[in-house]
């Protein structure tokens, strides 16, 4: 089964795209890209393509304009090459973000159920569509009580495939309702796992083959309008990635303890395993995401756990190490304040309320990462110690 | 001839003889192999084979102690590098095996004594209690009532969540008795190879209940008030209110000592009185379920936390994590003898699970004490500082003490043998 043309335009993300651009898909990237600047010379394609990448930089929760016609086709795949050539992952991560949140935006203004259905189908996600709705539960949340129906059940294979990604803990499977292998699911959360899906479809993987990279970089910055298009996104990074890197790596060495130097996010947790008082799942992930990125010795942290009242060896062993071996990403300080894990305000932490001051940008800017903290704080303690040690050698030549 | 040729040479007598009886396990040309052999205590991965064939004459030439096979298929199973042996998917296993939960019959027949301290005692014990350290010599042991809890743990596997829930076709179900202490089942469907072990995870949290959020189910305090879960919501939140009815519909002392039990939930005597005197209230509100708040007499948000976390141990299933999760693991292969046991890794037919009785099984087909005999007897020394009770083929042996010697069936001696207690003269 194919979609139509008219929902392909809108979402050029579904398979179909292969069946009816089959002439796109059989060129080479570098012929399609000539041939796209060649189709849009008006500058229409490059102004869309930049529109991506400044909301991705600039935060925003969407892409203005966005529009469901044939150009965006060739956006789309277009900004898929630049992604690939770019081969920088945070801005990979940016764009896919912003992308798929439009997307969200975009199937949820669907009024017609009939969309929904066309692109799970062409997207081969096993699931039925319930009509007239059933009722699965009851949400007690509310005021009044409220009757959960929906016309939508996705496959449970499909289910976990989508949100396996997705930490919310209210997505995991054994808080859902699922039924003869079926989960039942409302369309907005439907929806938000078609994101998932759109996200995923835009993050690069790791490029093993940086020559052949480099080659096929090279022959496409022949093409002058991909070459300025390139060289603007790269300018605007420059300016706006102080914002988003903060995947440095503190180095943990044996007997040196630079636990003053953590935030006040983890001081916290830290302090209530200390006091033998439970912590939630989400901080326990966080924490051991955390020392994972400050490159802990696991003994180190599974030891830091045995606090925990229901602490059980085995079991913290191997998720700790399943955490190290997976490299995630510790939470950064938005996710943190959503999941009430910031502690910036009852700490009253300056760094955390105030942020730091960039030379580079001339400006006062907030702090987006609990690992960013660590550096600033190490940067300004051996500030410290260099301006004393300046300080004692003048005195000792008095 | 030492224990262990002899055991070698029995082995590789059954493989001979029963050869034919022997399954072929689904696509046994991509899944890998490994064998633990009985001259060192090392395991021999990346085998493969292009038939039941090769296998069998592995089988028949050197009787090894234990066989396995993958749960996962690849292009190149025989490939010694895990990269290259061209993953293509893996079965789901559930690995059920009382070592790892606690049975009451543990503290009876379970032994430990520690190497440090000389201390010993009885059940399941990871450290000495009197010096605490981890230097303990354990024996576990099996009876009737253990193997019982494991076929229990299947058949809540099986009808209380693969079918209903996951909506597992029978036909895609492999279930065996391992062998030794418990079950495997395995899901063999096309959808399910396709996971990857986070999401194997998800699974795994949905069958044992682990990671489970009262909060995100419902639980919450407001004004005081505590509101409770729905049996209306699909999923754990009716699977819970269910449990609890049928918990509440026993006589009170019997709930009164589910309550106190610490294994479960573990309240104190008083909770346990004021739970009992409300609990028709609350047998009733529930079952009706138009409201949901919550009312007992010291119970605040954490004792109802207490009391649901209790009643998720009671439904979730005790499975062995990792084994579902680890997409490279190795399972014994069906119709394969264990070298810990001498009994044979024996594939069961879901309806006739019920009657399936491991240690005393009737049918000739399903029984997995195949070196049965009642005439022929051997004499053997004990070695082991003690050894419990067993029962098997409905006769009791023992309990025995080191270095005294007895004469026992054909069958008894080769478990004895195996579970290396015990030496011939």
């Amino acid at each position: 089964m194919s979609v139509s043309t008219d929902l392909l335009k809108h979402y050029p993300w579904l398979p179909s795209l292969q069946i009816y651009y089959s002439n796109i898909a059989s060129k080479d990237p570098t012929a399609f890209i000539e041939e796209a600047f060649l189709k849009y010379p008006n500058g229409e394609l490059e102004h869309r393509i930049s529109k991506i990448f400044k909301a991705a930089f600039n935060n925003l929760e969407e892409i203005k304009d966005y529009k469901a016609d044939e150009l965006n086709i060739y956006l789309y795949l277009i900004v898929k090459i630049l992604l690939y050539v770019l081969n920088n992952k945070p801005i990979s991560n940016r764009v896919a973000n912003t992308y798929s949140k439009q997307i969200y935006k975009e199937l949820i203004e669907e009024n017609d159920d009939a969309n929904l259905y066309d692109i799970c189908k062409d997207l081969k996600i096993k699931f039925d569509f319930l009509d007239p709705p059933i009722e699965y539960g009851v949400n007690l949340n509310k005021e009044k009580r409220e009757i959960l129906k929906t016309s939508f059940k996705i496959y449970f294979t499909d289910y976990l495939k989508l949100a396996a990604n997705l930490h919310d803990e209210y997505r995991k499977l054994l808080h859902n309702a699922l039924s003869e292998g079926y989960v039942y699911v409302q369309k907005k959360d439907l929806i938000r796992l078609l994101q998932e899906h759109v996200r995923r479809k835009l993050i690069v993987e790791e490029i093993k083959d940086e020559n052949n990279l480099e080659k096929f970089r090279k022959d496409l910055l022949k093409i002058r309008e991909f070459k300025e298009l390139y060289g603007n996104i790269l300018n605007n990074w420059e300016l706006k990635k102080e914002d988003f890197e903060y995947s440095f790596k503190i180095g943990y060495k044996e007997g040196s303890d630079i636990s003053n130097n953590f935030p006040p996010c983890i001081q916290d947790i830290l302090r209530r395993i200390q006091e033998g008082m439970n912590i939630v799942h989400t901080e326990r992930l966080f924490l051991v995401f955390f020392l994972h990125a400050l490159n802990y010795p696991t003994e180190n942290i599974i030891e830091i756990f045995s606090n925990l009242p229901d602490f059980d060896r085995k079991k913290t062993k191997y998720q700790v190490e399943f955490a190290k071996k997976k490299e995630y990403t510790p939470h950064s300080c938005s996710t943190l304040k959503s999941l009430n894990i910031c502690k910036a305000k009852e700490s009253k932490d300056k760094i955390c309320l105030e942020g730091y001051y960039s030379k580079k940008l001339d400006m006062q800017k907030k702090l987006s990462h609990p690992l960013f903290y660590i550096q600033l704080k190490q940067y300004r303690n051996s500030n410290k110690n260099k301006a004393n040690k300046t300080k004692i050698e003048k005195e000792n030549e008095r | 001839m030492s224990d262990n040729i002899f055991l070698k040479r029995l082995f590789q007598a059954y493989y001979q003889e029963k050869q034919k009886e022997i399954p072929a396990v689904s696509s046994l040309e991509s899944r890998e192999f490994g064998f633990i052999p009985w001259e060192k205590q090392i395991m021999i991965r990346h085998i493969g084979f292009e038939s039941q064939k090769g296998l069998l004459s592995y089988l028949i030439d050197r009787g090894p102690k234990h066989v396995y096979s993958s749960g996962s298929l690849y292009l190149q199973p025989e490939a010694q590098h895990m990269e290259n042996k061209q993953y293509q998917g893996c079965d789901f296993i559930v690995d059920i095996d009382v070592d790892h939960f606690y049975t009451p019959c543990k503290n009876k027949h379970d032994f430990w004594y520690c190497n440090n301290c000389e201390a010993k005692g009885t059940g399941m014990q990871e450290k000495c209690p009197k010096c605490e350290k981890s230097k303990i010599t354990k024996l576990n042991w099996i009876c009737d009532k253990c193997l019982d809890v494991a076929k229990n743990e299947i058949k809540k596997l099986v009808y209380d969540f693969l079918i209903p829930d996951f909506g597992t076709d029978e036909k895609d179900m492999r279930i065996a008795f391992s062998g030794h202490r418990g079950y495997h089942l395995k899901v063999e469907s096309e959808e399910l190879r396709k996971l990857n072990s986070d999401e194997r995870r998800e699974i795994v949290d949905y069958l044992t209940g682990e990671n489970i959020s009262f909060e995100v189910l419902g639980l919450r305090e407001k004004s005081l008030m505590i509101h409770g879960l729905s049996k209306e919501n699909i999923g754990w939140s009716q699977k819970i209110i269910k449990k609890i009815e049928e918990i509440l519909c026993k006589p009170k002392t019997e709930i009164g000592n589910i309550l106190l039990d610490k294994n479960i939930f573990g309240f104190n005597s008083n909770l346990v009185t004021s739970f009992l005197n409300y609990k028709n209230d609350f047998l009733e509100l529930i079952s009706k379920g138009e409201i949901n708040v919550w009312a007992i007499e010291g119970f605040g948000l954490s004792n109802w936390k207490r009391f649901l976390r209790g009643i998720v141990k009671l439904i979730g299933i005790e499975l062995d994590e990792p084994v579902s999760i680890d997409i490279h693991r190795l399972i014994r292969y069906p119709g394969s003898l264990h070298g810990k046991t001498g009994f044979k890794v024996q594939e069961i037919e879901l309806n006739k699970l019920d009657d399936f009785n491991p240690l005393d099984e009737p049918d000739d087909k399903l029984d997995p004490i195949v070196f049965n005999s009642k005439n022929i007897t051997q004499k053997l020394e004990i070695v082991e500082r003690a050894l419990p009770v067993t029962k098997i083929k409905g006769s009791k042996y023992g309990p025995y003490v080191q270095g005294e010697k007895i004469e026992v069936p054909h069958h008894v001696a080769v478990f004895l043998l195996c579970k290396e207690v015990a030496k011939t003269i």
